[in-house]
Parts: structure tokens; C-alpha cells; sequence
């Protein structure tokens, strides 16, 4: 899932700027999830907002509000009418629901109360860790279930780099070497020779330096009049 | 001179346990401010930030959590 | 391969070629845009060694580029090996760079995968990370050997000839890997080798034994790291904090001994005695190294301690350098 992170109330205060009328906009889905964004920390965020901008001598009016999902029309059309109450709505949902928000309702400025950080998974209760870049091309079939593209620092396609000691990156002690862990899954398998092949360079025209990726399903789409 | 502060403070009391122990305080004829509001709740594990929170903002200037 | 049977035809494919044990240092370029760090670094090391190193934004700080500096040393008459990371560059970059070096002179490339940004002045960086340094290795012998770019696009005219390095550390984990990792670089067309500084002389020699066992030391000349020590401290950070070093205590506490009974106070005298001692194990350390089958030279890493290397060498019998 996406995993999301609240932003400093000094930098939302900021980013609100003048605002009078703000709605705190939570989102019930990734970001539920991960403690960030959802309809308890959309309430906490309020009310975190209208004691500061009173403290501040300038208070706000902040609701919240929170919907299933804010990167589907469906979830987002029905705030059409009550966004007309309001400056700037402050959305507690990802980078997507932030830019689905502006693009459904363009005459509304929509801020970003998150910062976004990673597609990950709980490893435990309160500690998420990255799992997937999304690099639009994956690999996981041939480094045994382990991403090197989202779990070693520098990508390496190739085995570790000299870096990698005692299981750990070089970068930090707290990150497993994502190829320490390949080679103890190739290890387990009878099947080190696979990652013994010299892979070439990864087409990264798949992932995200061609501008925004799309895919187009024709057996999906509705077309038009039918 | 400034009037003396007398915090307003709010507590949610567990049924089972802090707020058994107010009662008995009230039986026992012990006073406490009464600017202490006690809010008799199920279970002190009932209680979310928001609502700390609302306290607050509503014009408290202390919480207890008792339970 | 050319005409002569060379690759690149550069100083150090010759003495390795030739059979001699061979001798690298290091150079690191500075922090500025002064040409005489570099000419005074080489000046030391002139006649000294066959080729040295020049470092390309070690350890993540930004300095004077690899590929300048390496023509700064060409012109005091000290053949380069141009150090190039995938940390810095794209592969477009990197290809660019290499064409200019060529073009500049420099016949040697050591392909590195770089040290983490973390590690630098720079840490909020981007780090590039387009190719692996194995993947670097082919793109360097497809250009030299096939005359193609990585995309495929044939190279019309003068081809990137160079005699290809990279580096190893036989003390990384997962220990069993490394052999493997060696033996894809020497698939992906890899010439020689430099390891990481050795002060761990058991391991490296078990290292030595699987790639001989597997026969790799006859694909690749495999040059051992040597680091002299400069302090006791010095040993101490090495085996305590810097990621991928193993230290035997053995140094440590040599380098400890080497100042017993001089005051504290007297830090000159101090710094001479761990000096010498930190030379003195170079030597020693050069001459175990020699008689591990498959060693075809050693590399010298005396960062900021270039004065070291020529008492080093020829402590050690190897002055003077053969001519080829």
C-alpha cells in the first residue's frame, strides 16, 4: 500500500497561508491504514489547526471531512457542493488524491497534508518499510521475491556492492543488504547460478523519467454513446 | 493584581475504577475544586485524541485520564 | 585488440602483460580548482609506480574531476587510471566522459559503483545509479571491443580503447558471493582488479584460494590493496568504523606498541614512529602478498600520505620500475 506521512504543523500553517475556511480532508483507504491521514487524524489535525491559528490571533474555521477513497471520482464527486464553503481544502490522503482533488475541482486549491513517502508494507505495528518503486518493469522473479530496485541503496542489478557487511548496507545499519538477503534466498533454492548471469541495464523508460506513465485497456474502456 | 488562576480541568473516569472512586470521595464528604468536570466513561481505553483534544479546545486547561 | 596484441596499449596493460609484479597508488584530487595539488602529488610518484589511480569524488565529496586531473598528471609524466563512478552519471554521461577521456589521453578506467552520497558533502543528492558497475564494465569493453554504444549505435571512427579495472572487496559479504562477483566482472570483460585494503591477510588469502580454485586469476591481473597506516587511531577508525574493512588486531596493537614510551606531548616524535611502523608493515605486508598464487601486483592507497609510497616501494625491492 501507500504509505504516507503527516506533514509538520509549522509547514501546513505555512502552506495555509491566509486561509479562513479550511477542510481537512481525510482519505479511508492507504492512508487509513498507516495512521496518517484517515477520519481520526483528519479530526486530530482540525482540531491541532483551529487551536493554533486561535492561538496565533487569527482562528480558523476548519471541518473535516473524510472519504473512502480520494483518488476515484466516484469518492470525490459528491464534495462538489461543500467545497464552495471553504478557501483551500487541506487533503490528508497521497500525492494522488491531492492532484485527483485539483483536477476534479480545479476552482478549489488543494494542499498537501502529507507527504507521500513509499509503497511499503507494516513490517509491524508502527514501522512501515519500502517494498516497491514501482519501476514499471519487474524483476522480482528473477532476485528470488526481493526488490534490489527499492531495497539496495544504489539499485545494483548485479550482486552487492563492497559495502555490504555482517547482512547490512554500508549506508546504515538498520538496512538489511537486499542482496545479502537474494543470496541466502538463492542459497535456500540450490539455485545460486541464476544470479550469476550478468544482467544487462535496466530499461528505466519503463519507470518514471519519461513522464507520467499510462496504460490504456481498449477491453475496458467504455467508449463513447454506447 | 491578577485574579488568582484556577485551571479548568477535565477528566474522563473510568466507570469501573476512578469514577467508583470520585463517588466514594463524595460519600466520604472530600472536597475537590469544582472547577474539575468529571466525564464518566466505559473504559479509559475509550479515549481518543480528538476528544482530548476537543477538550482543549473548548476551553479546558488540563485532561485527566483516569481508569 | 590492436595491431601490437594491446587493448589499450597503456603502461600498466604492458607490465602486467609482461610478467612484471605490478605497482599502483592513488591520487586524490583536491577540494579546488589548484592544478599543482595534482602536479605535486604526481611529481612524488613519478617513477615510482606504473599508473595511479585518480579518485573521482571519493567518498561522495565533491573535487576536482577524475578525467582533468588525470591529464594533470599525464603532463608531469605519471600514466593515470581514471576512477569513474555510476553514482554521478547516466550512462549517456558516462559514455560521453569516456570518449573525452580517450580523446585526452588516458588509456587506463577503474569502474566503480561509487560510495552512497550519505557518506559525503552532498547527501541530499540524487544519486544516478543507471548502470551497475558490472554493467559499466561491459558498456566500456562493447565500446572497446565491438566499437558499439551501450544502445547498440555503432561508434564511426576512433573506439575507447581502454584497459578496463574495477575494484573488489574480498572482506564484503556474503563472503561466498564474492568469487562469483568476480567472476561476473571478468564475464562482463573486466582486465584487472584492485582490492579493497588488506589488513586481513588469512581472509585474503582464503579468498585468493576460490578464485584460483576457479581459475579466475588467469582471466583478470588482480592487484592486493595495501593501505599503510598513519596512526594508531587511524587503525582503530579502519576496523571499527568504516563499512566493508576487516583489521586484524595484530596492526592495531603494532601501531599502539610503536609509540610506547613516547610521551604524549611530543607529538612530532610521535607522528614519525607510527609512520615509520605504518610503512614498515606496508612492507612487510607487500612481501606476504606477493607469494599468495594469483597476486599480480599490489595498489597503494596512502590518501593524503603520498610521501609514503616510494620508501613503501622500494622498501619492498620493486624501485626501479621495469620500462616495457
Amino acid at each position: 500500500m501507500i504509505i504516507g506521512e503527516q506533514k509538520p504543523l509549522d509547514e501546513i500553517m505555512s502552506l495555509l497561508g491566509n486561509a479562513r475556511r479550511v477542510l481537512v480532508a481525510g482519505c479511508g483507504t492507504c492512508v487509513t491504514v498507516c495512521f496518517a491521514g484517515g477520519e481520526k487524524e483528519a479530526a486530530i489535525l482540525a482540531s491541532a489547526l483551529r487551536m493554533r491559528s486561535k492561538l496565533e490571533g487569527h482562528p480558523m474555521e476548519v471541518d473535516e471531512i473524510t472519504v473512502q477513497r480520494q483518488c476515484e471520482w466516484e469518492y470525490i464527486d459528491p464534495l462538489a457542493d461543500r467545497l464552495r464553503d471553504y478557501d483551500v481544502v487541506l487533503s490528508l490522503a497521497c500525492g494522488i488524491g491531492v492532484q485527483a482533488m485539483n483536477e476534479r475541482f480545479p476552482e478549489t486549491i488543494t494542499l498537501p497534508g502529507l507527504n507521500t513517502t513509499f509503497l511499503g508494507l507494516p513490517e509491524e505495528h508502527g514501522v512501515w518499510e519500502e517494498r516497491c518503486q514501482a519501476c514499471g518493469d519487474c524483476i522480482l522473479g528473477i532476485t528470488f521475491g526481493i526488490c534490489p530496485i527499492a531495497r539496495c541503496s544504489k539499485q545494483l542489478l548485479n550482486g552487492p556492492c563492497g559495502g555490504s557487511q555482517n547482512g547490512v548496507c554500508e549506508v546504515n545499519k538498520d538496512i538489511p543488504c537486499a542482496w545479502q538477503l537474494i543470496w541466502e534466498r538463492a542459497i535456500q533454492f540450490n539455485q545460486e547460478e541464476r544470479l550469476l548471469e550478468v544482467q544487462p541495464p535496466k530499461n528505466w523508460a519503463r519507470s518514471r523519467d519519461g513522464g507520467p506513465r499510462k496504460i490504456v485497456r481498449e477491453d475496458l474502456r467504455l467508449g463513447e454513446g454506447e | 493584581m491578577a485574579e488568582e488562576f484556577e485551571p479548568k480541568i477535565l477528566a474522563f473516569c473510568c466507570h469501573y475504577c476512578a469514577y467508583a472512586a470520585a463517588d466514594l470521595a463524595g460519600v466520604m464528604r472530600l472536597k475537590y475544586p469544582p472547577a474539575i468536570r468529571i466525564v464518566e466513561i466505559p473504559c479509559s481505553g475509550r479515549v481518543e485524541v480528538g476528544e482530548i483534544l476537543r477538550a482543549f479546545e473548548h476551553g479546558a486547561d488540563g485532561v485527566m485520564v483516569a481508569g | 585488440m590492436s595491431e601490437n596484441g594491446y587493448k589499450s596499449g597503456s603502461n600498466l596493460e604492458k607490465i602486467l602483460r609482461a610478467g612484471y609484479f605490478a605497482v599502483t597508488a592513488e591520487i586524490g584530487p583536491p577540494q579546488n580548482a589548484d592544478p599543482e595539488v595534482i602536479r605535486r602529488k604526481a611529481r612524488l610518484l613519478k617513477g615510482v609506480v606504473d599508473a595511479t589511480n585518480i579518485t573521482d569524488n571519493q567518498t561522495a565529496i565533491v573535487r576536482m574531476s577524475s578525467i582533468a586531473s588525470a591529464v594533470l598528471a599525464m603532463q608531469e609524466g605519471v600514466e593515470p587510471i581514471v576512477q569513474m563512478t555510476c553514482r554521478d552519471r547516466n550512462r549517456l554521461a558516462m559514455q560521453s566522459d569516456l570518449l573525452g577521456a580517450y580523446a585526452l589521453g588516458a588509456r587506463n578506467l577503474l569502474c566503480l559503483t561509487g560510495d552512497h552520497q550519505s557518506f559525503g558533502n552532498h547527501p541530499t543528492a540524487k544519486n544516478v545509479h543507471d548502470l551497475d558497475s558490472i554493467q559499466f564494465i561491459r558498456m566500456v569493453r562493447d565500446m572497446r571491443d565491438e566499437g558499439r554504444f551501450q544502445c547498440g549505435d555503432e561508434i564511426k571512427g576512433v573506439r575507447p580503447a581502454f584497459f578496463i579495472g574495477a575494484a573488489e572487496n574480498p572482506f564484503g559479504d556474503p563472503f561466498d558471493f564474492r568469487p562469483y562477483r568476480l567472476m561476473k566482472k571478468i564475464a562482463a570483460g573486466v582486465d584487472f582488479i584492485q582490492t579493497q585494503i588488506i589488513l586481513d591477510v588469512p581472509r585474503f588469502r582464503e579468498f585468493m584460494k576460490r578464485v584460483v580454485d576457479m581459475g579466475l586469476h588467469e582471466k583478470v591481473f588482480i592487484l592486493a590493496g595495501i593501505g599503510p597506516l598513519k596512526s594508531a587511531g587511524a587503525a582503530r577508525y579502519m576496523r571499527d568504523k568504516v563499512p566493508g574493512m576487516r583489521v586484524r588486531d595484530e596492526y592495531v596493537e603494532r601501531m599502539e606498541a610503536a609509540v610506547a614510551g613516547i610521551p604524549k606531548e611530543d607529538k612530532k616524535a610521535r607522528k614519525e614512529a607510527w609512520e615509520q611502523e605504518g610503512i614498515r608493515i606496508a612492507i612487510e605486508q607487500i612481501q606476504e602478498l606477493r607469494e599468495i598464487p594469483g597476486v599480480a601486483g599490489v595498489h597503494i592507497m596512502a590518501i593524503e600520505w603520498e610521501e609514503a609510497v616510494r620508501p613503501i616501494v622500494e622498501g619492498a625491492g620493486l624501485l626501479p620500475r621495469p620500462q616495457v
